[in-house]
């Protein structure tokens, strides 16, 4: 009897101690948007534009202009047409601009590329995980990257249309040697 | 004349073409899908929400109905798209099936322990159970009983 009353208990307090270690690791486990200086994070996602998927740490070495957007946000209509035409001035300078579909139905997707004329290379981030290790909590959303991997300049929370000044900064900082 | 042959005509294409546009299953209906799909950016099943995310994709699912897609197809289909976190409900298989198993199990675990505990409540005897009665008491019990025969 002592020994089940004893089983008993081991079995309720290692119940505990497991609940108590994945809150722990819940805690010490959850995402922190990175910090400007900070490393960008990296990801490979499948090409919305064409068949393939495209890694991140392939554009090692380029400034990247990351615009994270989605067909049904508004405001996204209204900087596409700004931020293509970015792309075709600054692409000569080697710069990278990389759209980020989040959340989104493909279709939704493709339509809106296409309705918008942007050539640019786009992801798409369908579980909005790529989103969540950078820390966007609404689109658009606009980060900066150096061709050492790291983000630079401010990043843009909202369109950049209404934003010049940050964007042109933004870029200048991502070409800077 | 004509009038009826090109009627009887038009008839015959408007059936052949309703038998074409209908499906070789049962439709599913995007009432039965809402509480099922997950809105990504509220997180809550699509019937609870009119955000723009989620009215595009009850628009999608809309549209695979027409389309004679199944509701496992269309399921199938959000899960490529947004990951399996789209669904309400975690997927009868593989490391998912945890998911239902862990709390029927625990339900099931719960009920053996009360049951145990019941069971070894109901034989617990106290020293006092099977004590005899002092004199003192015994007297007064007989009295009693002599008293109501």
């Amino acid at each position: 009897m002592r020994t089940l009353k004893l089983t008993g208990q081991i079995v309720a307090l290692a119940a505990v101690a497991g609940m108590l270690g994945l809150l722990v690791w819940q805690l010490t486990h959850q995402t922190k948007a990175p910090k400007i200086g900070a490393s960008a994070p990296v990801f490979s996602l499948k090409r919305v534009d064409s068949p393939g998927t495209l890694d991140l740490t392939s554009l090692r070495g380029k400034p990247v202009v990351l615009n994270f957007w989605a067909s049904w946000c508004v405001p996204c209509k209204g900087e596409a047409s700004m931020l293509e035409s970015a792309w075709r001035q600054y692409r000569k300078q080697g710069v990278v601009f990389l759209g980020v579909d989040y959340h989104d139905v493909t279709s939704d997707a493709r339509t809106f590329l296409a309705h918008h004329g942007v050539t640019y290379p786009t992801v798409q981030d369908g579980s909005g995980m790529v989103a969540d290790s950078y820390g966007v909590s609404a689109v658009p959303e606009t980060y900066f990257i150096n061709r050492k991997g790291r983000l630079v300049g401010d990043h843009i929370i909202g369109t950049v249309v209404n934003q010049k000044n940050a964007f042109d900064s933004g870029l200048q900082a991502a070409l800077a040697p | 004349m004509i009038v009826r042959v090109v009627a009887v005509f038009v008839a015959a294409l408007i059936l052949a073409g309703s038998a074409a546009a209908a499906c070789a299953h049962p439709k599913t209906s995007l009432t039965s899908l809402e509480g099922q799909v997950m809105c990504p950016t509220c997180h809550t099943t699509l019937d609870q929400s009119d955000s723009a995310a989620a009215l595009r994709i009850e628009h999608f699912i809309q549209l695979r109905i027409d389309q004679c897609a199944t509701a496992g197809q269309i399921e199938n289909e959000l899960v490529q798209n947004f990951g399996a976190g789209i669904l309400a409900a975690p997927p009868h298989k593989g490391f998912d099936l945890l998911a239902w198993w862990l709390p029927l199990g625990g339900i099931i675990l719960g009920a053996l322990a009360i049951a145990f505990g019941v069971w070894r409540w109901s034989r617990i005897r106290t020293p006092d159970d099977e004590a005899p009665l002092d004199a003192e008491t015994e007297q007064r019990l007989d009295d009693l009983l002599a008293r109501l025969d």
